[in-house]
């Protein structure tokens, strides 16, 4: 047993560091806050995602917004989308719009 | 043994079951006392969080089909460690050689407040038949992100009859959105808990399957099997999980015994299980969505070697094999309306060696086996009102010295065998407030359906109405 405590204290040790390390860039700020929803390639096509309707953020519906629409959206929420107003700063939402932008391009 | 998904800290029930228990041999006593006393006073945190809510900035019905059922947007912040958040944080960067902090400017404490009736079709003797508590339970949760990628669902509860907080349900986790396997999307983690199932994502396994309430002062059958909730906040476990390409879900997890309230380090003799060595449990599920189609299909279980009493000698050993579905239908043409249809098998095959060794012995021979089958039926109204029917069957080898006569607990003949059936009805008129009513009755109890305690007492007599109204926030 005590073999077996050692091989899993060495695994968390390997493994945990890198989880809790933040991540940075639009990339991963999608991924952490609205990929949940919208998925990965922003369609939306996930189990999360059809559970409370997301939008396809490709979709011509979301890209013939302005920017300044979206941001808003973002920035307040709307229907089930919450708002990340609070959570995010303006700068950091205008990243994500640009991202928005090059999902549709992908 | 304790009863299928009658979790919920029965607690209450340590004066009157125990009392019960202790008219029993010694050698039964201990064991129904570790199934009676540790698992079936144990309430199923069967709970929506509001400080989730509160983290998120959703309704609890973006998560919840009705509390404590988990829709695909539920299993997904649960499988991410509770930690997605729209709120403020006090955060600083990672720099150089130093550490990042993202922490909740508000700490994520909720409570709930359960209050009840229970009355049983035949007064249990020598007592007063239409119970009210009030409380029936209280609980505190600690339920939300602690980092970035770490969160929890912890929960003390303070139970009227046990008269004291005690620790609950809990699951700590640490999770990983940002693998990838095989080109597809992989999320990993972490989970310390105190129940097996209790890390699970679907409704079908014990620790989140119906009833999602249940009253802790009506008996309850004596037979179950252990991971359906016998070790519930017994034991403490640390267990890794993954979900692959969001379908394939692997989850396992080694535990211990830690027993709650007795002296550390573990000498084994307050309690019925003590785990010799670790005691793995295991997960595999597979979901898919597809219209308005959401599926699961699983197998999970656990292997345990115990000495009851004891940390050394022989030992009695359990293998649960298990298997479940859950079902959910949305129907667009019914303002959303969902059907939901879950079930679960058990196959425990134990081996009683200490038991049966033991003077006297608390086993009557080796070999022994329960099976047990629950599934359940419900129809959600929007969020506001669902109606669920349930069915339970445990079946299994007789043996009278393991589950010796007693009134109203005990089995004249030996027999595990109980069946029965569960209505439902659940009315949230806000999110955040249920009343339920409930009724249960029973076929078969511990071995018979008449004369079963060979006291006189009958299946039906513990045939139980139970209503609860619950206040979370």
């Amino acid at each position: 047993m005590n073999s077996k405590l050692r091989y899993v204290s060495f695994a968390l040790l390997v493994v945990f560091p890198s989880w809790l390390a933040a991540e940075n860039g639009a990339a991963s700020l999608f991924k952490s806050k609205c990929a949940m929803c919208h998925a990965e390639d922003g369609s939306g096509n996930s189990p999360a995602g059809k559970a409370l309707k997301a939008k396809d953020l490709r979709s011509q519906e979301t890209q013939s917004k302005s920017d300044a629409e979206i941001s808003d959206v973002i920035t307040k929420g709307r229907n089930k989308m919450p708002a990340f107003g609070q959570k995010l700063k303006p700068d950091q939402i205008q990243e994500l719009v640009g991202y928005v932008r090059q999902l549709a391009k992908k | 043994m304790n009863w299928p998904s009658f979790p919920k800290r029965l607690e209450s029930g340590l004066n009157g079951l125990c009392s019960q228990v202790s008219k029993l041999s010694r050698g039964a006593s201990f064991r129904l006392a570790a199934f009676l006393c540790v698992t079936l006073f144990w309430v199923q945190g069967a709970l929506a969080v509001p400080s989730y809510s509160r983290q998120t900035g959703l309704a609890c019905s973006s998560c919840h089909y009705a509390p404590p059922e988990l829709n695909a947007f539920g299993r997904k912040f649960k499988l991410e460690g509770y930690t997605f958040s729209t709120k403020p944080e006090i955060s600083e960067d990672k720099k150089d050689h130093n550490s990042a902090l993202h922490l909740l400017e508000a700490l994520p404490l909720s409570a709930v407040f359960d209050t009840s009736f229970t009355s049983t079709k035949a007064p249990q003797p020598g007592t007063q038949n239409g119970n009210f508590e009030f409380p029936q339970a209280v609980s505190l949760f600690l339920a939300g992100a602690w980092a970035s990628h770490v969160g929890s669902f912890a929960q003390v509860t303070y139970d009227a009859q046990a008269d004291h907080f005690s620790w609950d349900n809990t699951d700590i986790r640490a999770a990983g959105t940002n693998g990838k396997l095989f080109g597809k999307q992989l999320t990993y983690g972490l989970t310390m808990n105190n129940n097996p199932t209790v890390e699970d994502l679907w409704n079908s396994t014990p620790a989140w399957g119906f009833p999602f309430v249940s009253t802790n002062t009506a008996p309850s059958p004596t037979a179950g099997a252990i991971i359906n909730g016998g070790l519930a906040q017994d034991v403490a476990g640390l267990g890794g999980y993954a979900m692959w390409n969001d379908h394939l879900y692997f989850a396992g997890t080694i535990y211990r015994s830690e027993h709650l309230g007795a002296s550390q380090p573990n000498d084994g003799t307050c309690c019925s299980f003590n785990i010799r060595g670790m005691a793995p449990y295991w997960r595999v599920a597979y979901q898919t969505t597809y219209g308005n189609h959401d599926i699961e299909i699983g197998t999970y279980g656990m292997h345990m070697k115990s000495t009851p009493g004891a940390i050394t000698g022989a030992e009695d050993g359990y293998t649960d094999w298990a298997g479940d579905f859950q079902y959910n239908l949305t129907i667009p043409q019914w303002k959303n309306d969902v059907v939901s249809v879950r079930g679960t098998y058990i196959r425990e095959n134990s081996s009683l060696v200490a038991s049966a060794a033991a003077v006297p012995p608390t086993a009557g021979f080796v070999g022994h086996h329960l099976n047990t089958v629950e599934g359940d039926a419900e129809y959600h109204f929007g969020t506001r009102v669902s109606t669920t029917v349930g069915l339970f069957s445990v079946t299994g080898t007789a043996d009278p010295i393991l589950f010796p006569q007693a009134p109203v607990t005990g089995n004249f003949n030996g027999s595990p065998t109980s069946r029965g059936y569960i209505f439902n009805v659940a009315w949230w008129p806000q999110q955040n407030i249920g009343l339920t009513a409930q009724y249960t009755g029973y076929t078969r109890f511990n071995g018979g359906s008449t004369n079963y305690d060979q006291a006189g007492r009958n299946a039906n007599g513990n045939n139980s109405i139970y209503v609860m109204a619950r206040f979370v926030f």
